[in-house]
């Protein structure tokens, strides 16, 4: 843990989340454990950053609320990936992948 | 876009909900956190603590979620508004000057663009109304203007034109009414086949006239005006199918038109069938219809023309005698109606839109100066982080509550501006139309739009740019002052313009009243009896009709003479006619025009126009005689004894007998110098003349119920209409001019006392910035005389600047006026002296209080104040 986590690049937080959703509806909470998780916990996601961002996500229609049961019995607010999201998603995932490259071409030149 | 709209909708309609909700989500989160540290070895207490930590303050995170979901917007905004209020009120003078200032420039900016609307903008009240035209007939080359269409050419035209859906025609027609207690005057438009499907205007009760009932010999019909409907029958639906006397004859009401249906005018009480195929109308010389055309969808008015013309070529080959010079003219129906009102509108207009923007100036110097003293508060808000935006909206946020408060008070004024212009213009064409509809307040609310960009967000980005970053506030102060007298220029400016378009219709208004038209109206009562054109069959009991009203009017005690003509002398009436001078010598080949009047005898002495020569026109003259005026005599028997002279009248071939010459006198209205005139002696010229009686009273209007209770002796079954003193009739035809010169002059006096306000703000402002200096110098032992005249001089010089631009605007707007203009050009030299020196004047009085104020100023006290 400690000095192994990375600082989220600006703007990636939206790509995040919305890849997390992409295979089914969670709650905020369980979105920000997920990432957690899955990046082997290198990244962690700014508390205070995520709801903003659900908020945002939500305004602009990528992802859509609803109020649910959670695993220990509480409602809970589930997120779940919309049409317009998933067009989003696949478009933010894309030019990620280029920029990515790209960035590789240089740094590995000579 | 629309789920955004929605999400905000919902977050302020709904925001207990949603803070609820967001409270929900965000507790859920730290309970899951905490569970989770317990669950790895944490105590409870230690678990909530290390929570905390990591999340930070929820209240943050929700303002943030806040301003994600848009809600802060809302809520900066309602602050704004809030904040805006406060300011405004505690500044009530301030906020009182501006929104009235405001509240005058939307309100009679509205007021007249609801009346430009209505008249020149909105299309006349027909459906497709651009697809309708006029068309009428003259004789190509002849100086007759116009004539009538012969009811078979109409047909002809109908038949053989390929670019109109339909053509019709009216004409109209003053007729007794006897059905009901007292014979009643009732205007009867007669009108061709076709009428109203031209119009494209249903009766909204009953039909139109069936084919049958367009024939000659059908069952006569009417068609009746929503008036008449509902002041003879009480708007009873039962009245069609009832009938009507009318001019001795019962005809059976078949429909009511809608109220809004006003045409040929709005005194129409009647419409009738005037059939083309009755024996009389076959004549191709008769001259009846006024003609009015329907083009097909997309067919311009070039090419109606054209096809018309071409139609009225094959005419001419087939009728030479009739058709062979006949020519076609067309003019857009609205053209038609409107005429030349809608330049006078348009330049009122565009007077008042200046005046606005004087009024949106003079608010903008003055938030510029108020914002300049709220400094010290903006300069905090960027040290606790606002950024320009925030405060450029805070700033606009004022502006917009005064332009809506003032759009408010403007709509206001609007309808009360409306009031009186109808009543001012109550002779102009279209102004029952004008009237207060969602455009007015369309155009109000544009208006305050308009204004907020121009006063609002010019100054308040101004104001927050000059604290952006390090600031040099003797630079900006100096920015700003330079930018206040910039405005005040501007209003200056503008005023000069306004003024002196006013001076010049004041000056030309002034010329006409000061005109000696020829004519004495100050005595004479106007009216007519009504008659009907079918009794031009018999001429001699027409004429002696007329013979016997006159004499017994003449008996009439109180009565000092009486006379009948075709039109009422001093109101415009189009009528050239060709003459040959019998007794010329053949090679002069002078063209001999002049304008025709139909006159009986007495008329000389009913206006009192002096004889020069010669005699009047008589009663018993064996022959056909004439009178020629002066101007005639001068123009084409210079030097020949006019009297005994014959004419010819070119087009009907009628020979007169010159017997006398009358003085000048200007009969085609005030502003028409009088041309070479015939008036042709007739008693009888047509079955209901103007009736002229100079009355011994010097109130005409005293004998109107002696007259009406004589003819009505006489006449017992015609009616007595249009009964008015000559003089009221005449002030009539200055109704537009009246209009303008009132409007154009009141706009000017505000926009200068509005400038006035902006050089006395300004100044009074720049004194109270600089009383600190002043009391330096003063203290260092300038001489008060010399600060005085050094402010006198700032206030002056301001004025003089934005008169010389004033002078250039007046120069280049006076062009628009020339047409409007008698008696003075649109560059008149002593207007402009007189504006100039009006203005410096006023310049002068608004500058000398702050300028003694910055004398006054007690050096002792201001060092205190330090």
């Amino acid at each position: 843990m400690g000095d192994e986590r990375l600082d989220l690049p600006q703007g990636t937080l939206d790509l995040l989340i919305l890849r997390t959703l992409a295979p089914g509806p969670l709650h905020g909470w369980a979105i920000s454990e997920r990432i957690q998780q899955v990046s082997r916990e290198m990244l962690q996601v700014p508390q205070g950053s995520l709801y903003p961002a659900l908020h945002r996500l939500e305004r602009r229609g990528w992802i859509s609320p609803q109020w649910g049961v959670s695993d220990n019995n509480r409602k809970a607010k589930y997120y779940a990936l919309t049409r317009k999201g998933e067009k989003r998603l696949a478009a933010e995932t894309h030019s990620w992948r280029k920029l990515i490259g790209a960035v590789g071409l240089i740094l590995d030149m000579d | 876009m629309l789920n955004d709209l929605r999400y905000r909708l919902r977050a302020l309609f709904r925001r207990n909900t949603i803070e609820q909700e967001l409270d929900a989500e965000l507790r859920f989160h730290l309970d899951g956190q905490r569970d989770k540290y317990v669950a790895s070895g944490m105590t409870p207490s230690e678990a909530a603590r290390r929570v905390r930590l990591d999340f930070g303050s929820t209240d943050a995170i929700k303002e943030e979620c806040r301003d994600a979901r848009g809600v802060g917007v809302i809520d900066e905004m309602v602050r704004n508004l809030r904040y805006a209020r406060r300011t405004l009120a505690k500044r009530p003078g301030f906020t009182v000057v501006a929104t009235v200032t405001l509240a005058l420039g939307i309100g009679a900016s509205s007021a007249v663009f609801s009346a430009l609307n209505a008249v020149a903008l909105r299309p006349l009240p027909f459906p497709d109304a651009n697809q309708l035209l006029v068309i009428s007939q003259y004789e190509a080359g002849a100086a007759q203007p116009a004539t009538f269409v012969a009811p078979a050419r109409l047909e002809d035209w109908q038949r053989m034109a390929s670019a109109f859906q339909g053509l019709s025609g009216y004409y109209l027609d003053d007729m007794t009414e006897t059905s009901g207690e007292f014979p009643e005057r009732i205007l009867r438009a007669w009108v061709a086949p076709r009428f109203f499907e031209v119009c494209g205007v249903a009766p909204s009760i009953g039909r139109t006239f069936t084919r049958d009932e367009e024939r000659f010999g059908g069952a006569p019909a009417a068609i009746v005006s929503d008036r008449l409907w509902k002041r003879r029958f009480a708007a009873d639906v039962t009245a069609v199918g009832r009938t009507l006397r009318i001019g001795g004859r019962s005809v059976a009401i078949v429909g009511v038109m809608p109220a809004t249906f006003a045409f040929p005018n709005g005194d129409v009480d009647v419409w009738s069938v005037s059939a083309p195929d009755a024996p009389y109308a076959q004549n191709r010389q008769a001259t009846w219809f006024t003609v009015i055309g329907r083009l097909h969808p997309n067919v311009t008015a070039d090419h109606g023309l054209s096809d018309l013309a071409r139609v009225q070529r094959d005419l001419g080959r087939q009728y030479p005698a009739t058709d062979g010079k006949l020519a076609i003219r067309v003019t857009p129906l609205k053209a038609a109606t409107v005429g030349g009102v809608t330049r006078s509108l348009w330049m009122l207009f565009a007077a008042v839109s200046l005046l606005l923007l004087v009024a949106c100036t003079n608010i903008a110097a003055l938030l510029l100066a108020r914002n300049a003293e709220r400094q010290h508060e903006i300069a905090i808000r960027y040290s606790l982080g606002a950024s320009r935006a925030a405060v450029v909206r805070q700033l606009l946020t004022e502006a917009v509550v005064l332009a809506l408060v003032g759009s408010a008070l403007g709509l206001g004024i609007a309808i009360v501006a409306l009031q009186a212009f109808r009543a001012l213009g109550a002779g102009l064409p279209r102004m029952t139309e004008v009237r207060l509809d969602w455009t007015l307040v369309v155009y109000s609310l544009g208006c305050a739009a308009v204004s907020v960009i121009v006063f609002g967000l010019f100054p308040s980005m101004q104001t927050a740019r000059s604290h952006e970053g390090v600031s040099n506030r003797r630079a900006e102060t100096m920015a700003t002052n330079r930018l206040q007298w910039t405005l005040v220029g501007i209003q200056v400016a503008l005023s000069v313009t306004l003024l002196f378009g006013a001076g010049l219709f004041l000056r030309s208004f002034d010329q006409l009243m000061r005109v000696s038209p020829g004519f004495d109206a100050g005595r004479v009562v106007t009216f007519r009896i009504t008659g009907s054109w079918s009794e031009t069959v018999d001429m001699a009991a027409l004429k002696r009709r007329m013979l016997t009203t006159l004499e017994t009017l003449r008996a009439t005690p109180g009565v000092a003479a009486a006379a009948t003509a075709v039109a009422v002398p001093g109101v415009a009436f189009q009528f050239n006619t060709e003459l040959r001078i019998v007794e010329a010598p053949t090679e002069a080949s002078t063209k001999v025009t002049a304008r025709n009047r139909f006159v009986s005898s007495g008329y000389f002495d009913a206006l009192a126009i002096p004889m020069l020569s010669g005699t009047q026109c008589a009663d018993d003259a064996p022959v056909q005689t004439a009178v020629i005026n002066r101007a005639f005599e001068a123009l084409y028997l210079p030097g020949r004894n006019a009297s005994g002279s014959h004419v010819q009248d070119i087009a009907s071939g009628r020979i007169g007998t010159i017997v006398g010459v009358s003085g000048d006198a200007r009969e085609q209205g005030l502003n028409e110098p009088p041309a070479p005139t015939i008036y042709w002696c007739a008693s009888a010229p047509n079955p209901m003349p103007v009736f002229l009686v100079r009355t011994q009273s010097n109130d005409p209007a005293t004998m109107t119920e002696t007259i009406r209770r004589t003819i009505r002796q006489i006449e017992p079954g015609r009616a007595v209409y249009e009964l008015r003193p000559l003089a009221e009739r005449l002030d009539d035809t200055l109704a537009e001019n009246r209009l303008r010169t009132i409007l154009l002059t009141s706009f000017a006096f505000t926009a200068v006392l509005l400038a006035a306000v902006g050089l006395y703000g300004t100044l009074s402002y720049i004194v109270s910035i600089r009383r600190r200096e002043i009391g330096l110098r003063i203290a260092m032992g300038a001489l008060r005389s010399t600060t005085l005249v050094l402010f006198l001089k700032q206030g002056i010089g301001v004025t003089i600047a934005g008169c010389v631009g004033g002078l250039w605007l007046s120069a280049a707007a006076g062009k628009g006026l020339s047409g409007m203009l008698y008696g003075v050009t649109a560059l008149d030299p002593s207007t402009f002296a007189i504006v100039l020196g009006v203005m410096i004047a006023i310049g002068a009085l608004a500058s000398v209080w702050p300028a003694a104020r910055a004398a006054r100023v007690d050096p002792i006290q201001v060092l205190r104040e330090e």
